[in-house]
């Protein structure tokens, strides 16, 4: 080892705990800050919060919601005999570390972002691209005002052959410009659809409907929509001084302006807080854009995303929808939202601090459970509500369940559109396709045809084609009970109760109908598989 | 249909239903067996959709322009209505002419693949708003379904979603009120492997796993599933169970079978025309004869950007034969009156021919057709100008269109659905006009 990395590495390890330490203190801090609110907020409501979740369904719901899956039978095991007071938190910080956490949040984030590049085949490619940026920030936990401003600033500019706004180019002195044009590209290149994306991801305001008319809820008006868009001008064709043109527009020429569809208004960008940008030669329109919408003074920016993170962990954000604040949809906690919004600014908007915060929260501890009527609202979030998976969360947990030995080229396969016959994953994605909100989630017949009879789950609930089962199966010495909880680990991440034990237990020990005990015991798979328990976070 | 004795639980119904195959027929099942021998309780009433992906060429089909510059080479011929006249390559169309009525004032105001086919099948035009529209499919289904049918109340046959699933779904109406697909994203000619191609995936058992063993994985599932959701009531398990319901049902003896297509006689199956529409036609007319609310039946293709006169009177051949048996075969069965059969596309092409000898898309003017049950046959409603680019009389927009089917069918047009963003939404458009010189 060469004496700089000695270095290195000491400075790492003289860094590294009391940099963790900071960091636990700061998130238990914000943790105690969301417990003070929601249990005010349950008291004067009458709310009788659910009991604390057990370390197992904690487990579970912690695998799903940092890396996209649950966790395998020996996951479990370790987790549940750890006697550390401090083990869900060192849970969480660990799973950060893991390359399926940067993977889960980055597909997370490119759906939510750029649906179209989900569904649409000719958009596939850009948001592979996308998603592999975001892959490397949330690896590197960049802070989300850069991420943001990075998106909003790349370099992009008009194709040389074709000047269709849907061609725009990647601007090669821009190194990120080649993965992030797709954000362009989805949105048609066009300064409205690009205006709208922007405002309703970043801003947590959807602009859209004052597109057309003024906003019927909200205090947004046509003209405020289009002189939002007017930031993305430079993206038209023909923004740019018409020949003969001699007005003084100022710096930055016509790239700051938008001619109303139908009308001959002129829209100038200006800021959705009414001010005008100071322009210059040296700042584009869209680097003025986002200088304002992250500085720390910018409120909507971090309480959009710290609404955005607790959505992804309730299911529920605290405004929900996320992107419609206004008269008709108030935050049902807004000094909880403004914490949020307040300490993730405070701490340079670092994601990690969120999740390890909104992690061990009392709110995110609690069962699933119902135990009281008053925690029926998942907006009371006084117990955690049940989360449909995604199409992707669904296979890696039936991966990780079932031992499947998935080779590297059929899990890079994760376009939904056509399902490819031989390849599971694909055939998952495409079935399991769905835009629902994860708490309204629901199942087709077809989907539970699939899980029922198809060949995949077939092949994993027999006995001497299954993976993981064949080994439960066939371990030497092992009694039924032993047998069958090692498949409600596998499956629900938890040890059977003793009505379980009992009544799988004696299913196997007579071998069902067929008076197999391997078939039973793949029976019991297959039932565990199909059940709401393994379908759903919870 | 209410075949089942409602008293009987969930539980019962899948045990029984997954064991029914194989295990003699006694005690309430020889009831089930018995009204399934009676057939169905016939629905008030049907809708088949063919719907034509790409952008159908209408004035080819419907509003021929003869002797203009505009008409191309295609003549007209009388139908069995007197007075109206359609394209030559639909003969067998023409010979139920006096039921359907053309609307040839339609006019949209999108011109692109994906929003079009959103702005047709939903009655709204797409936007970011966040809105979940559900398709007509849907809508159509919710209010003629019957909840707790053996068969799904939408079937969706050979759709082709490659560019815009939105507008295929149930939207904010939830999952029960999505489509069963069958046949879904098929290019190409599927050539002798169409009969497994119109089943329902994965709807046999596993041939490892026999019958017994099924009833005992479904005896157990149900247990597991109650006591999860007991602690955890919600749509979510609800949604659940009811799929895992449903699933069971269809599997069972009778549900699943309407889609062998091997039980037709070859001469009905040769009527139809032995392609993925033709079938996909029979496919339908199994379904409401089994009393489906929706079906649609998806032809693609239509995109004609060049060589537009060779590929339609093609396209022509495969829709005239489909079509003509599909009316016949309801005829026949007495179903016509009950069943209403929509035809449209996305929107029409552009009247003026372009120089590959193809034609554009263009939603400016344009026609589409309702037929059968609940429509007031053989006539044109509306007119555009004599070169095809405009509409001179009786306009309509998509959610005119909607609302006309609705009253054909005898929905209410305006009854609202509480949509995914906690307001009420009508089926079709505030404001929206049905045609109703084309209600019976």
């Amino acid at each position: 080892m060469s004496v700089r990395l000695w270095v290195c590495a000491l400075v790492a390890v003289a860094l590294g705990p009391s940099a963790a330490r900071a960091d636990d203190g700061r998130a238990a801090d914000l943790a105690a800050q969301i417990d003070r609110h929601l249990e005010a907020d349950w008291a004067a409501a009458g709310v009788t919060p659910a009991a604390p979740a057990d370390d197992a369904e904690f487990c579970r719901r912690v695998y799903l919601d940092l890396i996209g899956r649950t966790p395998k039978v020996a996951d479990v095991r370790d987790f549940l005999a750890d006697p550390a007071a401090d083990k869900r938190a060192r849970l969480v910080d660990r799973l950060l570390t893991l390359p399926s956490h940067a993977a889960h949040f980055a597909a997370v984030t490119r759906s939510a972002w750029l649906p179209q590049t989900v569904t649409n085949p000719l958009l596939l490619g850009f948001g592979n691209q996308f998603e592999g940026w975001l892959r490397d920030r949330f690896k590197e936990n960049t802070p989300a005002d850069e991420v943001a401003r990075r998106v909003l600033t790349v370099g992009v500019r008009q194709g040389r052959r074709n000047n269709d706004p849907r061609f725009l180019q990647p601007d090669g002195a821009d190194p990120d410009a080649a993965r992030l044009v797709g954000f362009y590209q989805a949105n048609d290149g066009k300064p409205e659809n690009v205006g709208a994306a922007v405002s309703r991801l970043f801003l947590g305001v959807k602009l859209e409907c004052a597109q057309c008319h003024d906003h019927p809820f909200a205090p947004y008006t046509k003209e405020q929509f289009w002189e939002f868009a007017a930031f993305f001008a430079e993206l038209d064709p023909l923004a740019g001084r018409r020949p003969g043109d001699s007005s003084d527009l100022g710096p930055q020429g016509e790239k700051n302006r938008l001619t109303i569809p139908n009308t001959s208004k002129v829209a100038v960008a200006r800021f959705f807080d009414g001010r005008d940008p100071e322009w210059s030669e040296s700042k584009t329109p869209r680097q003025e854009l986002a200088g304002w919408l992250t500085a720390p003074g910018n409120g909507y920016f971090g309480r959009n995303l710290g609404n955005r993170m607790w959505a992804h962990f309730f299911g529920v954000g605290i405004i929900d929808p996320v992107d419609e604040p206004g008269e008709n949809n108030p935050p049902s906690h807004p000094e909880l939202l403004d914490t949020l919004g307040r300490e993730f600014v405070a701490a340079k908007f670092d994601n990690r601090l969120l999740i390890r915060a909104i992690t061990r929260s009392r709110a995110y501890g609690l069962t699933s459970r119902l135990s009281h009527p008053t925690q029926a609202d998942p907006k009371a979030f006084a117990r955690m509500s049940l989360k449909g998976l995604t199409p992707s969360q669904l296979f890696d947990s039936l991966v990780a369940a079932t031992g499947y030995r998935e080779a590297p080229f059929l899990r890079a396969n994760t376009f939904n559109v056509f399902p490819d016959p031989g390849n599971p994953r694909s055939r998952f994605l495409n079935r399991f396709q769905g835009g629902d909100k994860p708490t309204e989630a629901n199942t087709t017949i077809l989907q539970a045809l699939m899980l029922m009879n198809g060949d995949f789950l077939d092949g994993q609930t027999a006995a001497d084609r299954a993976e993981l089962l064949g080994a439960v199966v066939d371990i030497p010495g092992w009694d039924t009970a032993r047998r069958v909880e090692a498949l409600f680990l596998a499956a629900f991440a938890r040890r059977p109760t003793p009505d379980e034990a009992r009544r799988f237990g004696s299913y196997v020990d007579r071998g069902g109908p067929t008076g197999d005990r391997k078939k039973a015991l793949g029976d019991v798979f297959w039932v565990l598989l199909n059940s709401p328990e393994f379908l759903f976070n919870h | 249909m209410n075949r089942f004795d409602p008293l009987l639980s969930r539980r019962h119904l899948l045990r029984v239903g997954a064991v029914s195959t194989t295990v003699s027929v006694s005690g309430w099942m020889g009831r089930l067996a018995r009204a399934a021998e009676q057939g169905p309780a016939k629905p008030k009433r049907s809708c088949v959709l063919l719907w034509m992906f790409g952008g159908p060429a209408t004035i080819d089909l419907w509003d021929l322009k003869p002797g203009h510059e505009n008409g191309g080479p295609y003549k007209e011929i009388s139908t069995s209505a007197p007075g109206l006249k359609i394209g030559e390559h639909l003969p067998k169309v023409a010979a139920f002419g006096d039921r359907l009525a053309v609307l040839r004032g339609m006019s949209t105001k999108e011109g692109d693949h994906n929003r079009g086919t959103y702005l047709m099948r939903t009655g709204v035009v797409p936007s970011s708003a966040g809105i979940h529209y559900p398709s007509v499919g849907g809508l159509v289904a919710k209010e003629l379904g019957d909840p707790r049918a053996e068969l799904p109340n939408f079937v969706s046959i050979a759709p082709q979603t490659f560019f815009g699933v939105d507008a295929y779904g149930s939207g904010f109406l939830g999952p029960q009120h999505a489509p069963l697909v069958v046949g879904g994203n098929r290019f190409g000619d599927p050539g002798g492997n169409l009969d497994q191609i119109l089943k329902v995936d994965d709807l046999d058992r596993p041939a490892g796993v026999d019958a017994p063993s099924a009833g005992a994985r479904l005896d157990l599932l149900n247990v597991t599933q109650d006591e999860f959701a007991a602690g955890r009531p919600g749509a979510v398990t609800k949604g659940h169970a009811a799929a895992y319901d449903r699933a069971a049902r269809l599997m069972q003896s009778g549900g699943g079978k309407v889609f062998d297509l091997s039980e037709e006689r070859p001469a009905v199956r040769d009527r139809y025309g032995r392609n993925l529409f033709g079938q996909g036609c029979l496919l339908a007319r199994r379904l409401v004869e089994r009393g489906v609310s929706f079906v649609e039946v998806t032809l693609g293709n239509w995109d004609t950007h060049g060589n537009n006169f060779d590929l339609v009177k093609g396209l022509c051949g495969t829709l005239d034969a489909a079509w003509g048996a599909l009316i016949a075969d309801l005829k026949d069965r007495g179903l016509l009156d009950t069943t209403t059969v929509v035809w449209m596309g996305e929107f029409g092409r552009t009247p003026k021919i372009n120089g590959q000898k193809g034609r554009d898309h263009y939603p400016a003017a344009w026609s589409t057709v309702i037929a059968g049950g609940g429509v007031k046959g053989g006539q044109a409603v509306g007119k555009t100008s004599p070169d095809g680019t405009t509409v001179e009389d009786r306009p309509v927009s998509s959610a005119d269109f909607l609302a006309t089917v609705c009253k054909v069918l005898g929905i209410d047009p305006e009854k609202p659905n509480m949509s995914n963003v906690g307001r009420p939404i009508p089926i079709a458009d505030r404001g929206a006009k049905p045609v109703l010189e084309v209600v019976a």
